[in-house]
């Protein structure tokens, strides 16, 4: 399986590597991805070796080679590609329309399932490819969630089950040693996001964080994030009564994916914009609560599996934040049926069922039939008729 | 046996003819003085030439510090005691070619004299003799040289190393069959904006692929800034303005990145984007065509150029030096020849521009102050070009109310002129007591067959020769001169056929740039002399390619084999087999560099 994409997208492709591995019990899987991530994907559960793709050295690669191309040049690509794996693999599932993924592919296996049905140069889409790219472009009323037509994509249906994966035991730095422990609940915090148009804005946690424990003293916040998501953390600690320290944990920037995995696996809840760590928590069992903005989609990238919650707003830039309402679903799941509408959002909650993960609005019918099970046996029906042409 | 005689003998077996030279020869340049470590090290002229504290370890960093690639002959300028050699050799794989410069028998004496040396020895190929015989032992090695230079040794014989280097340099030029993609950046306006056109045109002359970076169409609206009457307003968005330029000047390049960056004087590069580009591999030059006395924002751009080509020497090039600038090169000015040319003019145009004697220019201070002495003689006076206000006991000579000149007016007065002033601009009231560098009109009025009365110059004599122009040491001289030559017109018409000769045959755009290519190439011979060479062509790509890479090697094989290819040529010839085209493990390698190749985000 070849992964090139973000942390989340990597996260969102367990369900076809569940699904992979159930259907094809006798064959081994290796996985592909960003060497950044490998680490994390070395827990995915059903998969032998995982394979470290340097986009970094590639680039040098390529930089070295203007103005400078010299057969040399594929001497030492070719030697890379080599310590990949010195056989070519029977068959390379490709979840991304990146060419460059659709070339390691085709350098790295002898057939290829993906996107393109007939090779890198190519461009006639799959059908769920072409399902997918029109949901990129018109979104329309799709319900499908990018991990099942990653299924689809490879020719899977979704898993019976949301997948899981184990992280380590936790292996974190002395002071957030205790988290998870003792009567507190647990409280993973977003703070940032790789993309910098789906940051919350810090006064926006501040007031969130304020809320929540000013109704709640019993929970515990575990600040997560990157490097770059340190100063923000900061702004946000800063911005809080002193009353509230007690009740902060910051661990931006101070965990693997491996630890973050295992952190957020001593939480009960994990809140915030940035789907990556999102996933990641319900990957391991956690609950998740989304804000999904910019161009986040609920009923594509919403976190997987059943009992999650997302509040998508209907602009790219929310004026006003549900944070009241936030505070007061996560204290009383019940309430949400009887959630007072807020003004710019909609609430959603997550379900699994046969055709995978599906979103539904809270307290209120769904107003759109669920058009998945077509969807479903439509593109099949085109695939299986191309296997025939072919 | 001393060691001197040890050396010997053990060279007579790999080079007799210098064994026996040596053995004929005094030494006595250096003075061998004991380091603190024990062993020998040297002096001249007062000089330390090696450590006076450890003279190994010296060479040994001075060896790390060199950047050797694969398949080049290595080229050792400096002798001294050989210490840097020796830890060459040890750094080098034994296939390595070295060549070691010996310009002068009496260094090599003593350094033969002073200690053993060792087996490192046998590999070295000791080029010896004149410069030219040194560089023709050079060249039969037949492969890209490094040129390496152990500066405190070499800097005894640097006039002997610029010579072979000149040689190597015009071997290189007469060599080049490669074309290289260079990209000019001009000036938004200015003395530099026909430069940076001449130099476009001569570089295409030669074959290459060039692309002009004309930031002239900018002109207007920096002009406009210079409205501006708040001082601190109009300098903060002129340099603002130039800093958007320069990010302009990125994103161009980072379109289509080219072998070399050729900046003229006034181009909008500052010195973060320069190191940007550095990082990024580019190769950059700039051809400052200025004096470096006047303008000086040189001293804030220095270290950003790889290659800086100056019209000035000593003490410019030791100036640039020390504010940071790696090489300095010297190249002077030129002429076009399809630009600057004799003209037949129409009795006409005769009558408008023609004069006893002329000059076409700006009104410089020094110009004010010595052309009233040549009104109300007996031969006419015509004054042209702009920035006279204020000079009115010149208003009878100055034409179109000095109006700014165009270059095909300028040819009509160049061509129409008895004889054509050019005095060199100065602030001061006579001629320049630092007078250095040698104008471009000085090239245009020669290629024009045109005759000129210049100032002296103390580079002139490296251009051109008293029979070719004349010259006056003193503006009081000026009357006289003019006078004298309006009587001697055979004397002035061999003149003129001389100079013009000379000029097509040395002094023309595409001789500089030949030479500044050539001169990039040697200092750079894996990346532009190897281009240069024609290394990139396809043919050679092809042979190199060979069996190991048949797919390539048949794509390869597709193009003119005189054809320069990069990863972008071929990758679109990979791509243009169609949707259905197989596709080689070669192939796809290509194109998922190319891939990555087209990111060019990082650059702007």
């Amino acid at each position: 399986m070849i992964q090139l994409a973000r942390l989340g997208d990597l996260v969102q492709s367990l369900p076809a590597i569940a699904s992979l591995t159930a259907r094809y019990p006798q064959r081994s899987l290796d996985l592909l991805c960003p060497a950044p991530f490998a680490a994390l994907a070395r827990l995915f559960p059903g998969v032998g070796h995982v394979l470290e793709w340097n986009g970094p050295q590639w680039h040098a690669w390529a930089e070295a080679c203007v103005g400078e191309f010299q057969a040399g040049c594929l001497d030492v690509v070719g030697r890379y590609l080599a310590g990949l794996t010195s056989e070519p693999y029977e068959t390379a599932y490709v979840l991304n329309q990146h060419r460059r993924a659709l070339l390691a592919g085709s350098l790295l296996a002898l057939q290829v399932r993906g996107p393109y049905l007939h090779g890198p140069l190519n461009e006639e889409l799959s059908p769920w490819a072409s399902y997918l790219r029109h949901v990129a472009r018109s979104r329309g009323n799709n319900r499908v969630h990018l991990s099942d037509a990653f299924c689809g994509l490879c020719g899977l249906t979704p898993p019976p089950i949301s997948p899981r994966l184990t992280p380590p035991l936790p292996d974190l730095p002395a002071d957030l040693g205790d988290i998870g422990s003792s009567n507190r609940r647990w409280l993973a915090v977003v703070v940032g996001a790789g993309d910098p148009d789906r940051i919350i804005p810090v006064p926006v946690w501040i007031e969130w964080i304020s809320a929540l424990l000013t109704r709640e003293s019993s929970y515990a916040l575990v600040l997560v994030g990157s490097e770059r998501d340190q100063v923000r953390s900061l702004a946000i600690q800063n911005g809080l009564s002193p009353m509230m320290a007690g009740h902060l944990w910051d661990a931006t920037g101070r965990t693997s994916l491996p630890q973050l995995a295992a952190l957020l696996k001593q939480c009960q809840w994990a809140v915030g914009g940035d789907t990556g760590p999102l996933h990641l928590a319900t990957a391991v069992g956690t609950r998740a609560m989304g804000f999904y903005f910019s161009r986040a989609r609920v009923h594509e990238t919403g976190p997987y599996g059943n009992g999650h919650w997302v509040w998508q707003a209907d602009r790219a830039l929310p004026g006003a934040w549900p944070i009241q309402s936030s505070v007061a679903l996560l204290l009383d799941p019940a309430t949400a049926a009887h959630q007072e509408p807020v003004a710019g959002w909609s609430l959603w909650q997550s379900h699994h069922d046969e055709w995978g993960a599906i979103f539904r609005p809270a307290g209120d019918r769904d107003p759109q039939e669920d058009q998945r099970a077509t969807v479903w046996h439509q593109l099949s029906e085109q695939r299986l008729s191309l296997q025939g042409t072919q | 046996m001393n060691s001197f005689e040890t050396n010997v003998n053990r060279l007579a077996q790999c080079n007799a003819a210098l064994a026996s030279a040596l053995s004929q020869s005094r030494g006595g340049t250096l003075e061998i003085v004991q380091a603190r470590t024990g062993i020998p090290s040297a002096r001249a002229n007062g000089r330390w030439i090696h450590s006076a504290y450890d003279p190994i370890q010296e060479a040994k960093t001075w060896a790390e510090s060199q950047s050797p690639q694969e398949g080049e002959t290595i080229v050792v300028f400096g002798v001294g005691l050989l210490y840097q050699v020796e830890a060459l050799c040890a750094r080098l794989p034994r296939t390595a070619p070295v060549f070691l410069v010996v310009p002068d028998l009496s260094v090599l004496v003593d350094a033969a004299s002073a200690r053993a040396w060792g087996d490192w020895m046998d590999r070295i190929s000791w080029a010896w003799g004149t410069p030219e015989e040194i560089s023709l032992q050079i060249a039969k090695a037949n492969q890209p040289m490094r040129l390496m230079a152990y500066t405190p040794a070499a800097a005894l014989h640097a006039d002997s190393h610029r010579a072979i280097e000149a040689v190597l340099q015009r071997q290189i030029a007469a060599q080049a069959g490669g074309q290289l993609n260079i990209a000019i950046v001009g000036p938004i306006y200015g003395g530099s904006l026909p430069i940076a056109r001449y130099a476009v045109s001569a570089l295409e002359s030669l074959g290459h692929q060039v692309r002009w970076l004309d930031h002239s169409v900018h002109a207007s609206s920096y002009q406009q800034l210079g409205l501006l009457k708040n001082p601190q307003h109009r300098l903060a968005l002129q340099s603002k303005y130039a800093e958007m330029l320069s990010r302009v000047t990125m994103a161009q390049l980072a379109e289509d990145p080219p072998d070399l960056v050729l900046a003229l004087a006034q181009a909008p590069l500052i010195l973060p984007m320069l190191e940007h580009l550095r990082k990024k591999k580019f190769m950059t030059a700039m051809w400052f065509v200025e004096n470096y006395r006047h303008l000086t924002y040189w001293q804030q751009l220095a270290a950003g150029y790889d290659f800086w080509f100056v019209i000035q020497q000593e003490p410019c090039i030791a100036a640039l030096k020390r504010a940071g600038a790696k090489e300095v090169r010297y190249l002077p000015m030129a002429a076009d020849p399809s630009v600057h040319r004799p003209l037949e003019l129409t009795q006409l145009e005769r009558e408008e521009f023609g004069a006893d004697a002329s000059f076409v220019g700006a009104g410089y201070s020094n110009r004010r102050a010595i052309f009233p002495r040549l009104l109300g003689q007996d031969w006419g006076f015509k004054l042209w070009g702009n920035e006279w206000d204020g000079a009115t006991d010149l208003t009878s000579v100055l034409q179109r109310n000095g109006a700014r000149i165009d270059t095909d007016t300028c040819l009509r007065v160049f061509n129409g002129s008895t004889v054509n002033l050019n005095l060199h601009s100065c602030s001061g009231t006579g001629f320049d007591p630092d007078g250095d560098f040698v104008n471009p009109r000085t090239f245009e009025l020669a290629a024009c067959g045109a005759f000129q009365l210049t100032d002296r110059r103390s580079l002139l004599p490296d251009v051109f020769t008293p029979d070719e122009i004349a010259t006056i040491s003193s503006p009081d001289e000026l009357p006289a001169e003019i006078t004298h030559w309006l009587r001697e017109p055979e004397e002035r018409r061999v003149m003129t056929t001389q100079a013009r000769r000379r000029v097509l045959a040395d002094h023309t755009y595409a001789h500089r740039m030949r030479d500044l290519l050539s001169q990039i190439g040697v200092a750079s011979p894996d990346r532009i002399g190897s281009i240069m060479r024609g290394a990139r062509q396809t043919g050679a790509l092809a042979s190199a390619a060979g069996a190991s890479f048949p797919s390539l090697t048949s794509a390869l094989r597709t193009f003119p084999s005189n054809q320069r290819v990069e990863l972008k040529q071929l990758a679109a010839h990979v791509r243009s087999r169609g949707p259905m085209g197989t596709l080689s493990r070669e192939d796809l390698m290509v194109l998922m560099l190319d891939e990555y190749r087209s990111e060019t985000k990082d650059l702007v």
